[in-house]
C-alpha cells in the first residue's frame, strides 16, 4: 500500500466512528425513550403479597359466620388474573396497605359482588375497557359484555331479573369463591385445557343448566320451551362423537352454532348460515332453492328440518326419496301434502333422485365385484381400481348436489360417475376375459410343442445307429 | 466343396443349394461344419448330465430374447419403472407372457446351472486339461447370480427395493472393502434412482458382455477338449477313445431339442398359470414390508446369516455378519479352486475331503433353502 | 450313408415342418408385442386446461409461456390469446414433420422452428413447408357451478 494511504485510512475510520457515535447520542443522553404506562395498575401501590392486607385478613378468617369470606392466596394461584399480577384491590378496589376493616369499609371504589346480577358489569369493568385490555393484548376483544346483554342469558337477567342464568363465572370458572364455596381452580384462560369452556368441556358446562329438568322447566325462547335434551342429543350426534370420541377439535360444540357471549338459538332464517360456516358448499346450494324460501315461509328451521338440530347423524341415502325412513315423506307424503304444502312434483323428484343414486351405487358395486374377482384370479387391475374412485367421488358430489333439489343437476353429476363406471366395468370384464384367454392360449401352445416332442422322440428312435 | 472357386457352378443346381454354395465359398463355413461333424458325445451311465450345459445355454437364449423384448418398453427410472412393468403386464399384447417367462426362466436357469456345476463336480470333469473350463464355468455362475440380483430390482417394487437394500448391506459387511463395495453398488449411501440406473446397466450391458466373453471361452474349451469321460467308465472300455459315442449332430442335438421343447412347454405353463407378481411400487420412506426375503438361490446364505449371533464367540470385533460373509466368500474361492484342490484326480484316487464338503454343502443348501421358504 | 427309408423320410419331413412351424409361431406374439400400442389417452372428449383464462398472457419479454401447451389425449394442445382477446386452441404439432410449433404474440403468428413454417392465428398454413393447417380445437370458457370468478378453459375436439 502507498505510504500516504497507510496513515489516512485509519484516521478516516476513527473520525467516521466518532461521527456515528455522536449521532447516536443525540436522542436523550443514550437512554431509550420512555413509554407512558397504559394501565391504571401502575398507579396502584405496588404491595408485596406478604404485606397485602386483604390477604392477611381474609386468609385467616375463622369465625363461622365469616367463613364465606375466607380466601387464601392458594385459592387464587391458578387464576389467570392472579397469574398476570392482578391482586384483590385491582378488582375489588380498597387499600391493601391498611390493615384494618377501614381498608374497604365505606370506600367509594370498593366493589363487592352481591348477586349474579352484579357479575357482568363487575367483569366488564376491565374486559369492556379497551384501553385497559390493550395492556395485556395488542388486539383484545372488548365486546363480550355488550354481546352478553343481547344473549338469552343476558336478556333474561336484565329484563326478567332472573338470577338463575349463566353469567361470566358460570362458564369461565368460578372466581376465588368464598367459604364453603371455594373454587379449586379460579378463572382460567379460554385456551387452558382445564377451563370449563375448553372445546372438549364446553358442552358439559352448558349442560350443567341446560340438561337440568327442573331448571329448564317453564323457560322458553320466542314461545318455544327450552327443553333439556340438547346435550344428550348432541353427545350422540355425529358432531359430538367427532369431538369427544375421535378427538376432532374442529367439530362444532354449543358455541359454534349458538355463539359465545351473545348465545341465542339461531333463527329459522339463520340456521343455514350457522351450518354453512363449515358446510359451505351445501349451504350455498340450498340457498338458491325454492325449498329454502318455502321453509322460511313455513317457519321451518332450514337444514335442521331434515337433519335435526342437535341429534344430527351421518346422512344416509335412505333419507332421500319416498320410501319408509325418508325425510322427504314429512311433507311430500300423500297424507301430508295438503297439510304441509308439499307438492306432488317434489315427491316425484325425490323418488327419481333416489332411484338414480341407487343405480349408480349398483353399477359401482358391480364393477367393484368384477374387479375383486379379477384380482382373485391374479390379474393386474390396480389401474381400473384407481379409476373407480372417480366414480365414488361423483357419487359424493351428487349427494351434495341433492341440496339443489334439481333432478337435472344431480343426474348430470351422477352421469360423470356413470361414464367412469362403464369404462372400469369394461376393463374389469376384459381382465376376466384375458384370464380365460390365457388358458386357451396355453392349451393351444402346448399342443404343437408336445407334437414336436413326440415327433422328435419317434425320429430319434428310428434313426440308424451312429457309425463309430 | 471344391477349393477351386473359379469353377463354373453346375447348370441344374437347385436354388437352395446355390445359396448354400454362395455362403460356404465366402464365409469358409466348411471348417465349422467339419468341427460339428467331428464332435461326438460319449454314451454311458451319466450321459444324461451332458444335457445340462445345453439346457443352460438354451435358457440363456430365452433370457436374451425376452430380455430384449422387455427392454423395448421398460423405463429405468424410479417414477417410471414400476408403471412401465405394469403396462407390460396389462396393456401390451403378450407382455404378460414375455415378462413372466423372463422371470421364471431366470430361476430355471440358475437351477440348471447349479445342477450343471454339481454334476460336473461329481464326474470330476474339471481334471487336467479342463481346469480353465471349470474356472470360467464357476465365474459364469457368479455372473448369472449377479444377473438375478440386478434384474430383481428393476420392477422397483417394495420387495425388490428392500431386498436390494439388504443384499447390498450384506455385501457391505466384507472387511476392509465392504463399505466401498456398498457405495459403488448402491451408487450412493442409499438405494435410489442411481442404484436403479446402475443395476440396469449391469443387467443389460456389463453382465451380458462379460457373460458372452466367458461363455465364448467356456464353449471353445469344451469343443477343444471334447466331452470328458469319468475315469471308471474309460477304464471299463479300455481307454477314453474306446468309449461308445454318438455324433453330436444330429443324434445328441435332437435329444437336446427334446429337452428344449420340454423347457418351452414348462415355461409357457408357468407363465400362463402362475404369472409373476407385480407387487406394490417401492416407497423409499415407507416401512420395510414384513417377511422380505431374497430369491431362493440366495435364501440359504441369507438364512445362515440370519441365525449367526451378533458377535461370534462373544467377541466384539467379530460381528456375526462379517464372519458369515467372509466364510461364504471363502467357500466361493474353494469352489473356484476345486481342480487344484483335488490332488488325487490324476491318479484316480479317492476324493474324500472334497466329497464330504460337497455333501455338506448340498445338504446345507437344501435344508436352509427349505427353511427359508417355509418360515 | 444308407438309402433313406421311406418311413424315416416321412418322419424327417414331419419333424422339419413342425419345428419350422413352432419357430414361425413364435414370431406372432413377438410381433404383436413389438408393434406400438394405441395412445394411452383415456379418449376424453373434452379436457379442462390446467390454467385459467386470466393467466393467459405473454411473459415480460414477449414470449408465450410453454406451460400453455398441455397434453390433450396424447397430443400437445397449444392455447393462445390473440390480439383481440379471443382464446384459441390448436394441436401444437406442425403438419410438416411433427415438430412443436410456438405462438409469437409480437408477430401475430404461429411459427415452426424446424423449417420456418408459418401459420396464421386461424391455424392456416401461410408460408413455408407445412402442407395443411393446424388442427383447431373448440374452446369454451365455463364458470363451474358455485365458483364465480374461477372460469375454466374447456378444450374439445371440433366435431
Amino acid at each position: 500500500m502507498r505510504p500516504a494511504l497507510r496513515i489516512i485510512a485509519p484516521v478516516a475510520l476513527l473520525v467516521g466512528a466518532a461521527v456515528v457515535l455522536a449521532a447516536q447520542e443525540k436522542d436523550g443522553a443514550g437512554q431509550p425513550p420512555k413509554t407512558a404506562p397504559a394501565a391504571k395498575l401502575a398507579q396502584a401501590p405496588a404491595v408485596a403479597d406478604d404485606d397485602n392486607s386483604c390477604i392477611q385478613c381474609h386468609a385467616t378468617l375463622t369465625d363461622e359466620d365469616q367463613k364465606r369470606l375466607l380466601v387464601t392466596a392458594q385459592d387464587l394461584a391458578a387464576d389467570v388474573h392472579w397469574q398476570k399480577g392482578m391482586r384483590c384491590q385491582d378488582c375489588h378496589g380498597g387499600d391493601p396497605t391498611v390493615l384494618e376493616i377501614k381498608a374497604h369499609q365505606g370506600k367509594d371504589d370498593f366493589k363487592t359482588v352481591k348477586s349474579a346480577a352484579d357479575i357482568p358489569e363487575f367483569c366488564g369493568k376491565c374486559h369492556a375497557d379497551i384501553g385497559f385490555m390493550r395492556h395485556y393484548k395488542p388486539s383484545p376483544r372488548t365486546d363480550q359484555l355488550a354481546e352478553y346483554w343481547t344473549s338469552g342469558h343476558g336478556r333474561q337477567l336484565k329484563e326478567k331479573g332472573d338470577l338463575k342464568v349463566a353469567t361470566c363465572v358460570s362458564c369461565h370458572g368460578k372466581a376465588h369463591g368464598s367459604g364453603a364455596d371455594r373454587a379449586k381452580h379460579g378463572i382460567l384462560a379460554v385456551g387452558d385445557l382445564d377451563s370449563p369452556v375448553y372445546r372438549t368441556k364446553l358442552a358439559k358446562t352448558c349442560a350443567r343448566c341446560h340438561a337440568d329438568k327442573e331448571l329448564m322447566a317453564g323457560r322458553e325462547y320466542h314461545g318455544r320451551p327450552l327443553g333439556h335434551d340438547q346435550y344428550a342429543k348432541w353427545r350422540d350426534s355425529v358432531h359430538g362423537k367427532a369431538l369427544l370420541d375421535k378427538g376432532d377439535l374442529s367439530a362444532p360444540t354449543c358455541n359454534n352454532c349458538h355463539g359465545n357471549h351473545g348465545a341465542v338459538p339461531p333463527q329459522v332464517d339463520s340456521v343455514a348460515n350457522a351450518c354453512g360456516t363449515c358446510h359451505g358448499k351445501v349451504a350455498k346450494l340450498f340457498e338458491g332453492t325454492q325449498m329454502r324460501h318455502k321453509f322460511e315461509k313455513e317457519g321451518l328451521p332450514g337444514c335442521a328440518t331434515c337433519h335435526n338440530a342437535h341429534d344430527i347423524v351421518h346422512p344416509t341415502d335412505d333419507m332421500l326419496g319416498m320410501e319408509r325412513g325418508a325425510v322427504c315423506l314429512q311433507c311430500h307424503a300423500e297424507t301430508e301434502r295438503k297439510a304441509k304444502g308439499g307438492t306432488l312434483a317434489g315427491a316425484e323428484d325425490a323418488a327419481k333422485l333416489r332411484k338414480s343414486l341407487e343405480q349408480l351405487k349398483r353399477e359401482i358395486e358391480l364393477a367393484d365385484t368384477t374387479l375383486s374377482e379379477a384380482e382373485r384370479l391374479g390379474m393386474e387391475v390396480s389401474s381400473p381400481r384407481f379409476e373407480l374412485r372417480k366414480a365414488t367421488d361423483a357419487l359424493t358430489n351428487a349427494r351434495s348436489l341433492i341440496h339443489t333439489f334439481k333432478v337435472s343437476t344431480v343426474e348430470t353429476a351422477l352421469g360423470e360417475g356413470s361414464k367412469v363406471v362403464v369404462e372400469v366395468q369394461q376393463r374389469a370384464d376384459a381382465a376376466l376375459q384375458e384370464h380365460d384367454n390365457r388358458r386357451i392360449w396355453l392349451a393351444a401352445t402346448l399342443a404343437p410343442i408336445l407334437l414336436v416332442i413326440v415327433i422328435l422322440l419317434a425320429y430319434i428312435r428310428r434313426m440308424p445307429a451312429p457309425a463309430e | 466343396m471344391s477349393p477351386a472357386a473359379h469353377d463354373a457352378p453346375p447348370q441344374d443346381e437347385k436354388a437352395s443349394s446355390a445359396v448354400k454354395r454362395f455362403l460356404f465359398e465366402r464365409l469358409g463355413l466348411e471348417s465349422a461344419l467339419a468341427l460339428a461333424a467331428k464332435k461326438r458325445v460319449p454314451v454311458h451311465r451319466t450321459t444324461l448330465f451332458y444335457f445340462l450345459g445345453g439346457m443352460a445355454l438354451f435358457l440363456f437364449g430365452i433370457q436374451l430374447v425376452t430380455g430384449i423384448l422387455l427392454s423395448l418398453y421398460y423405463k429405468p427410472s424410479p417414477d417410471q419403472a414400476f408403471e412401465s412393468v405394469r403396462a407390460i403386464m396389462t396393456e401390451i399384447e403378450y407382455g404378460w407372457l414375455f415378462r413372466s417367462v423372463h422371470s421364471w426362466s431366470a430361476n430355471l436357469l440358475i437351477g440348471v446351472l447349479l445342477l450343471h456345476i454339481l454334476t460336473t463336480f461329481m464326474m470330476r470333469a474339471y481334471q487336467r486339461p479342463r481346469e480353465v473350463t471349470w474356472i470360467t464355468g464357476v465365474l459364469l455362475l457368479f455372473i448369472f447370480l449377479a444377473f438375478g440380483f440386478s434384474g430383481y430390482l428393476l420392477p422397483w417394487n417394495k420387495l425388490a427395493f428392500c431386498a436390494t437394500g439388504v443384499g447390498t448391506e450384506i455385501a457391505g459387511t466384507v472387511p476392509f472393502v465392504g463399505s466401498y463395495v456398498l457405495l459403488v453398488a448402491r451408487a450412493g449411501e442409499h438405494v435410489t434412482g442411481d442404484t436403479l440406473a446402475r443395476f440396469y446397466s449391469l443387467h443389460v450391458v456389463i453382465l451380458p458382455l462379460a457373460a458372452f466373453a466367458l461363455l465364448g471361452v467356456h464353449l471353445f474349451l469344451v469343443q477343444k477338449h471334447g466331452m470328458s469321460v469319468p475315469r471308471r467308465v474309460a477304464e471299463k472300455h479300455g481307454g477314453e477313445k474306446l468309449v461308445p459315442s454318438i455324433p453330436f449332430v444330429p443324434h445328441f442335438l435332437l435329444r437336446d431339442m427334446v429337452g428344449w421343447y420340454l423347457a418351452l412347454a414348462i415355461l409357457a405353463a408357468l407363465a400362463a398359470l402362475f404369472p409373476w407378481e407385480l407387487g406394490e411400487k417401492a416407497d423409499p420412506f415407507g416401512p420395510t414390508p414384513k417377511g422380505i426375503k431374497p430369491e431362493w438361490y440366495f435364501l440359504a446364505m441369507y438364512q445362515a446369516l440370519k441365525i449367526l449371533p451378533a458377535q461370534v464367540g462373544g467377541l466384539e470385533w467379530l460381528p456375526g455378519k462379517t464372519v458369515g460373509v467372509v466364510f461364504f466368500g471363502l467357500c466361493g474361492l474353494v469352489v473356484l479352486a476345486v481342480p487344484f484342490l483335488d490332488v488325487g484326480a490324476g491318479r484316480g484316487g479317492p476324493r474324500r475331503i472334497l466329497n464330504f464338503l460337497a455333501a455338506v454343502a448340498v445338504v446345507f443348501f437344501i435344508v436352509m433353502t427349505a427353511w427359508g421358504l417355509t418360515e | 450313408m444308407s438309402e433313406p427309408l421311406p418311413r424315416r423320410n416321412w418322419l424327417l419331413h414331419g419333424l422339419q415342418a413342425s419345428v419350422a412351424a413352432t419357430v414361425a409361431a413364435l414370431f406372432y406374439p413377438v410381433l404383436r408385442f413389438v408393434w406400438p400400442r394405441a395412445a394411452t389417452s383415456s379418449g376424453a372428449a373434452d379436457v379442462v386446461a390446467p390454467f385459467r383464462p386470466d393467466e393467459l398472457r405473454a411473459d415480460p419479454d414477449g414470449s408465450w409461456p410453454a406451460r400453455f401447451t398441455f397434453n390433450f389425449g396424447g397430443q400437445p394442445c397449444m392455447v393462445i390469446r390473440d390480439p383481440d382477446g379471443k382464446i384459441r386452441a390448436f394441436n401444437g404439432k406442425c403438419t410438416h414433420l411433427d415438430c412443436n410449433v410456438e405462438y409469437r404474440p409480437a408477430q401475430g403468428d404461429i411459427f415452426c422452428n424446424c423449417h420456418n413454417g408459418v401459420y396464421d392465428l386461424n391455424g392456416r398454413n401461410v408460408s413455408g413447408p407445412p402442407p395443411r393447417p393446424l388442427e383447431a380445437f373448440t374452446v369454451t370458457i365455463r364458470t363451474p357451478e358455485g365458483k364465480p370468478g374461477q372460469e375454466e378453459i374447456v378444450v374439445s375436439r371440433s366435431a
